[in-house]
């Protein structure tokens, strides 16, 4: 097994590509240690002395670090990854979507509100943000408070704060909602790979691995 | 952002605020300015006015140079700059209120340069002192364009490779004005410092390489790796290629500039630096035509847009302006033909790369003030449902090929065939402002999506902050 690094904007985080899947499908964010419980692996990488945060993607794992060197970092933790992955444990114990507990009313206005967020689109690439993968997640909490965790194709884009206040006007309008809270990341940074089949087709972009 | 809560009118006016730290309002009239000058440019010269008519060093050519040269592409460039460095950081402008007086300065600077080069030539009459009143209102306008980007550049730091670019860019803006007012100073007699003098006498080509090849060309070189990779959806770059590139051609500039102005003022040979800095900017050239090469290769959309088309047709005339400029060289007709290449490279080059991108730019601008406001409310049209490009792609077909016919007529030196190239050049550059106008007026917006509720028609010169 060949772990590849790669180095990300922020020098504080750094890209491990495993050459496997990491998720099969979405992506996890892991902020704390307690909130890796649910991944075996995430466990292992925050008992490495300086792991801050996580981030699992189809094929990519960011590991940020509160401090240290990198150079001291990275041994430990390619080591933690590979015996992972050679072990045949799961990333997460369940899948995405059922972590966590979710009312199925609360699922049903977290479906409503991607559909709401449909209205939504790039004005670049024409399509909606949520085929186009710009809407990493949609929770909602008791009271109608809508969180939307969102990013854009890339970082500092001019349409940045009309997507967000457009996500957050387009939340608004389900009926429930109460409260919207958008939070722009770039964490991980979005690529082409995250595209629905079908903005994938609508824009001529083949499969492949993200850029 | 803390939670929203609805209904909030408050908030939503907040909200406006906000997004207008997105839109540079002043880019427009910028765009308008310098394509009134790029439209008197080229008339100049179908009429005949200037080269080949006229002598390379007649006051009419100078006209004709600084029209293009300041009022067409370094007025794009400034309005392009204030747009766009805050994307190539992801900061904010430093200054939204400097643009409009800096873009004052300008025209008024502008003019009084030409008035100036028209009192040289007899032509006008006046006692007026217009050289040091344009060396005074272009060096507080380019000025105020330096700290307006250089503050946001500065604060934004470490800077991405294209960002680093667009450094190297303003430092070569700083020289071209420095040499511009060591120029009215000597020339009006303020000083007789010999080593001035002799930078007046000698000075000339540096003052050209500055602006053409530092300001403007290594600007668009940096711009074109940001823009391109996000129109085309492709991978930023930033490899030990890249970063060669931008070396060699930070050294370049360095070598012609500062190595030409000592080799000036201790008579040592300006050609000697002059040939060191030409090896280094075709070793970045090279390297940036590499990447740009990578770039097209590697975009997601296969399917690309009419302007990044049409700035692989800007790219193929630097590309063969650098021949150009290297057989002639090899030659040994390089001075002979020096006016052909600096037309190709202004034209060819950085012009084409200009209206491809102003045609891009324009309908997003326009996209940004009308339907950025809505999103979300209501159903919005596509950027791309602004403009018909197979109206446009005919235009900028006539424009590249009549610019590359006009080359072949300096090269052959055919000054009437030059002069019906330009005039099909001033008949392409109309059809594409047309264009250009129907995609402010949203002419090619359906009607059912053309101006949603609470959106105004947007101006002509000016972009506004539209919320409803």
């Amino acid at each position: 097994m060949f772990i590849q690094t790669e180095a990300t904007a922020d020098p504080a985080s750094l890209k491990f590509l495993p050459g496997r899947q990491v998720l099969a499908e979405g992506t996890l964010q892991i902020r704390d240690r307690e909130a890796a419980a649910r991944s075996p692996l995430a466990v292992k990488l925050f008992n490495v002395d300086g792991v801050a945060a996580l981030s699992f993607g189809a094929d990519t794992i960011i590991i940020t670090k509160s401090g240290g060197d990198w150079q001291h970092l990275k041994p430990a933790l390619l080591g933690v990854i590979m015996e992972h992955f050679m072990s045949g444990a799961p990333v997460v114990l369940e899948p995405i979507k059922a972590i966590g507990e979710v009312s199925s009313e609360a699922q049903a206005m977290v479906a409503t509100v991607k559909e709401a967020l449909r209205l939504v689109i790039d004005p670049e690439l024409g399509y909606n943000i949520v085929d186009l993968g710009l809407v990493y997640d949609v929770a909602i909490e008791d009271g109608g408070v809508a969180n939307i965790t969102m990013t854009t194709t890339t970082r500092g884009c001019p349409a940045t704060n009309y997507l967000k206040d457009g996500a957050r006007d387009a939340a608004w309008s389900v009926v429930g909602v109460e409260f919207v809270d958008v939070k722009l990341t770039y964490e991980p940074p979005w690529t082409p790979e995250m595209m629905s089949v079908e903005a994938k087709r609508h824009l001529g972009i083949a499969d492949g691995d993200g850029w | 952002m803390p939670a929203a809560r609805r209904p909030a009118p408050l908030q939503q006016k907040k909200n406006a605020i906000v997004l207008g730290a997105t839109l540079s309002r002043w880019t427009m009239s910028y765009f308008a300015a310098a394509l009134i000058a790029f439209l008197a440019a080229e008339l100049l010269m179908t009429l005949g006015y200037g080269y080949p008519s006229a002598p390379v060093e007649s006051a009419s050519t100078l006209v004709l140079v600084h029209l293009v040269v300041l009022g067409w592409l370094s007025l794009l460039m400034c309005g392009a700059l204030f747009q766009f460095v805050p994307v190539l950081v992801a900061r904010a402008l430093y200054s939204d209120s400097l643009p409009l007086p800096t873009l004052v300065c300008l025209i008024v600077g502008l003019a009084a340069l030409l008035l100036g080069f028209l009192q040289m030539d007899g032509f006008v009459s006046t006692v007026f002192a217009f050289f040091p009143a344009a060396a005074a209102l272009l060096a507080i306008g380019f000025g105020l364009a330096l700290w307006n980007l250089g503050r946001t550049l500065w604060a934004a730091r470490p800077l991405p490779l294209p960002a680093r670019f667009v450094v190297v860019g303003l430092c070569s803006l700083a020289a071209t004005v420095t040499f511009g007012i060591i120029f009215t100073l000597v020339l009006r007699g303020v000083t007789d410092n010999p080593h001035l003098a002799d930078v007046v006498a000698n000075g000339v080509p540096l003052h050209a390489i500055a602006g053409l090849g530092g300001w403007l060309t290594f600007t668009a070189m940096g711009v074109s790796y940001r823009l391109l990779a996000m129109f085309m959806l492709a991978p930023d770059l930033d490899s030990s290629r890249s970063r060669a590139g931008f070396y060699s051609g930070t050294a370049a500039l360095a070598v012609a500039i500062g190595g030409g102005v000592a080799a000036i003022c201790f008579a040592a040979s300006l050609t000697l630096a002059l040939l060191a800095a030409g090896l280094l900017g075709l070793c970045a050239l090279v390297l940036y035509g590499a990447d740009m090469l990578r770039l097209y290769r590697a975009r997601k959309r296969r399917v690309i847009e009419l302007n990044s088309r049409m700035a692989a047709f800007a790219m193929a005339g630097l590309a063969a302006s650098v021949i150009l400029i290297v057989a002639l060289a090899a030659l040994g007709f390089f001075a002979q033909h020096v006016a052909a290449t600096a037309f190709l490279v202004a034209f060819g080059w950085l012009s084409g790369l200009g209206l491809a991108k102003l045609y891009k730019i324009t309908a997003f601008l326009t996209w940004l003030e009308c339907y950025g406001p809505v999103l979300g409310k209501t159903a919005t049209p596509r950027v791309q449902d602004l403009a018909v490009e197979r109206r446009a792609i005919r235009w900028f077909f006539l424009y590249f090929c009549a610019v590359w016919a006009a080359t072949a007529a300096l090269l052959l030196e055919m000054p009437m065939a030059f002069q019906a190239c330009a005039g099909l050049m001033l008949i392409a550059s109309l059809g594409i402002i047309v264009q250009l106008v129907r995609i402010r007026r949203l002419l090619d917006v359906g009607v059912a999506m053309r101006l949603p509720p609470g959106i105004r028609m947007p101006q002509l010169l000016r972009c506004s902050v539209q919320h409803d």
